[in-house]
């Protein structure tokens, strides 16, 4: 027994060392490899067919979430690139070690991620920048890790303004009550700077229109279910004094609504909120309806501007190193959407593989209606 | 600890007069926490009379509080065991799914096509008796503990649930089903007749059947309880499975109070905080023991209404969210520190 066991023991050294030497072998002949395709990884451009488009998502679930999901997919059949789709499930490590699962497979990756937190981005961009991909990063990063102090391998950081956004739909509110009246906030999760800086345009706006009372601003965590338990609890501390609520986001808008309706005082109260998500277009459509100002961005927008900025580099086909810095961190166009107007956007998305036709028709992920480049990150707070 | 434990309940049958039982049963513990209750209605009353103390604001706070008190019926049952469920929110986002894909819904404005009314009411807690039965069996018949187990059957669970929602529009509730848990039957919500029905069963089971007393054995100490001949895999299985039905019926009940379906319903509770940890804390303040053989429903329910008041009462006094999750947790200290310290001798916990 005692020599059997010695005998299976020499037999796993044996097999270790074999291993090892394969796994030695391996990453020899892919360090001679990236040598051979030319000096630095990020001059040379990469061939279509050595191409994956991975678009990282925090959960499928969310609308917004499945609409960056749907422009991936057009981009991807427009190109004919494959892609790959990261569920983070909420999770920063969940996102952090797909997407290097992914970049470990040896494909060049073309990247977009909308990070679950501002600190994912540095760890996402430096295994993108190790494996020779391409990386832009959505919504989230620390304001000073910018892209061109990483290099071309990092090629953007964009978003929409949270400032414009706050502002547009808190100016809406007002506007729509007159100018007089208390209203409600329910903001998102609140370390997080779009529900920061979203809170700061509103509260902005309504500096101009001394009659409207900020009664309470409470998180509900970008989540209907505390927006509807949040709003409840509200709408029992100030019986019968809420005019207007503004909530940083359309899923939180959604409770908020559920909550009124349960209480009946749905269209005594106006609502404006972020994102014109479709559910919050039914109850626009709905005639004389309370929301009276919505945000208009689309996540497919979103998401096919990013992966294709980080495609034309990986192709070569611009230089991140020379782009003027508001093309590296970038904050693109937002259309305050009114219950007039709002059906002129909302086409879009019936057409989302025609939109990003025009996208890469254009070229140039900076100028396509309705949402071109309009200014230079990081965004500033109004004071 | 398992001594006092024990004795706790030879006790009364020791002694076997009916008014020491009686006495017993209730506990001079359970005196603390009722008492920190009412000192928390009192002080919040005072705070905010016409709001906190109205008529609205009650009938809010046992709405709020329906989800997890169903759901703490069936933690209590498993960790009288000397078990845990961790699983109950993956198991609500699955039976939560399976209802409303299967009720009447609408998705990105189109009715959907099937139908089921009662039917999938029952296939929903079916799911979550199912997903129960896979804990109860993996835990007893391959030996996993069940800490283990039912963490994996949470994201299991999940898995399901966002399987089931797959990629098309978030599915709606009509305005009339979403308004079902909030309308009134005698002055209280529907939701919460629910969870009284769903109490009112854990009670019975726990007091009056075999499988809550053999629950309570099994939790003193399992050996001895195998020893004396109860069938300890099958009660633990039944256990298990009659947890995950009210997993699934709390699931349901979630998702016809948000009048929305997601799979992530289970992890923002009414009252601010996930589900499971609001359903565990509860469970463990309103006096039960983690390890087993030691507590009750009613004082899951009592533990229940703590926290659904703590956070109801704290929201209408005005604390800033930013300091809320702070004094929230300072309050509960001084509630379960006050509430225990008449028995601090007697219960020689120093873990």
């Amino acid at each position: 027994m005692h020599r059997t066991s010695r005998r299976r023991l020499a037999r796993i050294a044996a097999a270790v060392t074999a291993a090892t030497l394969l796994l030695a072998g391996c990453s020899k002949t892919n360090a001679s490899s990236d040598s051979g395709s030319g000096g630095g990884s990020s001059a040379a451009p990469i061939a279509k067919d050595d191409l994956v488009l991975v678009a990282s998502v925090i959960n499928t679930t969310n609308p917004y979430m499945a609409s960056m999901i749907e422009g991936a997919k057009a981009l991807s059949a427009k190109l004919g690139v494959p892609l790959e789709v990261v569920d983070s499930q909420g999770s920063s490590q969940t996102e952090i070690s797909k997407i290097q699962a992914i970049l470990a497979r040896g494909k060049k990756a073309v990247v977009m991620v909308n990070t679950v937190a501002s600190s994912d981005a540095k760890p996402i961009v430096d295994a993108v920048k190790q494996a020779g991909g391409y990386v832009t990063i959505w919504w989230n990063k620390p304001d000073n890790l910018e892209p061109w102090d990483v290099g071309n391998n990092f090629v953007a950081f964009q978003k929409y303004s949270g400032v414009e956004s706050g502002e547009c739909t808190g100016k809406a509110l007002a506007e729509s009550l007159g100018g007089k009246g208390n209203v409600v906030g329910l903001a998102g999760v609140l370390d997080s700077t779009t529900s920061q800086t979203r809170v700061a345009g509103f509260k902005n706006a309504l500096k101009a229109y001394p009659n409207i009372k900020l009664l309470d601003l409470q998180p509900a965590n970008w989540d209907p279910q505390l927006g509807l338990s949040v709003t409840q609890n509200l709408l029992t501390k100030y019986p019968n004094q809420i005019d207007g609520i503004w909530a940083a986001d359309d899923a939180m808008i959604i409770g908020a609504t559920q909550a009124t309706k349960k209480a009946n005082v749905y269209d005594k109260i106006k609502y404006v909120s972020d994102g014109l998500y479709p559910d919050v277009v039914s109850l626009m459509k709905q005639p004389n309806s309370p929301v009276v100002g919505e945000t208009f961005h689309r996540g497919f927008m979103a998401a096919s501007i990013g992966l294709y900025t980080a495609y034309l580099a990986a192709t070569g086909k611009i230089d991140p190193s020379t782009l003027p810095h508001e093309k590296r961190d970038s904050l693109f166009k937002l259309v305050c959407a009114t219950p007039k107007d709002f059906e002129q956007y909302t086409k879009w998305d019936n057409d989302v593989a025609g939109w990003v036709d025009t996208l890469v028709n254009a070229k140039d992920p900076w100028s396509v209606e309705p949402t071109p480049l309009v200014g230079q990150g990081p965004e500033k707070l109004p004071s | 600890m398992a001594n006092p434990v024990t004795q706790d309940h030879r006790q009364p049958a020791a002694t076997g007069t009916a008014p020491v039982a009686h006495r017993r049963r209730f506990e001079i513990r359970s005196l603390g926490e009722v008492g920190a209750l009412v000192v928390l209605v009192v002080v919040f009353g005072a705070l905010n009379p016409s709001t906190f103390l109205s008529v609205g604001n009650l009938q809010k706070v046992l709405d709020q509080a329906a989800t997890p008190l169903i759901v703490g019926v069936g933690a209590t049952l498993v960790i009288l065991m000397g078990c845990i469920d961790l699983s109950v929110e993956g198991v609500m986002g699955a039976a939560g799914m399976t209802f409303i894909l299967t009720t009447l819904h609408l998705r990105g404005g189109v009715e959907s096509p099937t139908d089921l009314g009662f039917l999938s009411f029952v296939l929903a807690v079916l799911v979550g008796a199912a997903l129960g039965a896979v804990n109860g069996l993996i835990h007893t018949r391959l030996k996993v503990p069940s800490f283990i187990v039912t963490l994996g059957v949470w994201f299991v669970g999940l898995g399901i649930g966002i399987i089931l929602f797959g990629t098309s529009a978030q599915p709606n509730l009509s305005d009339a089903a979403a308004q079902w848990p909030t309308r009134n039957l005698l002055g209280l919500p529907h939701s919460f007749w629910l969870a009284v029905v769903v109490a009112v069963l854990g009670v019975v089971v726990t007091r009056y059947t075999k499988l809550g007393r053999f629950a309570y054995a099994i939790g003193n100490n399992e050996d001895i309880a195998r020893s004396n001949g109860i069938p300890v895999r099958r009660i633990k299985l039944y256990v298990f499975v009659l947890a995950g039905a009210f997993s699934g019926l709390a699931g349901i009940l979630a998702i016809l109070q948000l009048g929305q379906g997601t799979p992530s319903v289970g992890a923002s509770g009414a009252a601010g905080s996930s589900t499971l940890f609001l359903t565990i804390a509860a469970v463990v303040i309103g006096g039960t023991s983690l390890a087993g053989g030691r507590g009750g429903i009613l004082r899951t329910v009592l533990g229940v209404f703590l926290l659904t008041i703590l956070n109801n009462g704290l929201l209408l006094a005005g604390v800033d969210p930013g300091y809320r999750s702070g004094v929230s947790g300072l309050v509960l200290i001084l509630a379960i520190v006050a509430a225990a310290w008449p028995l601090r001798s007697r219960l020689r916990i120093v873990k």
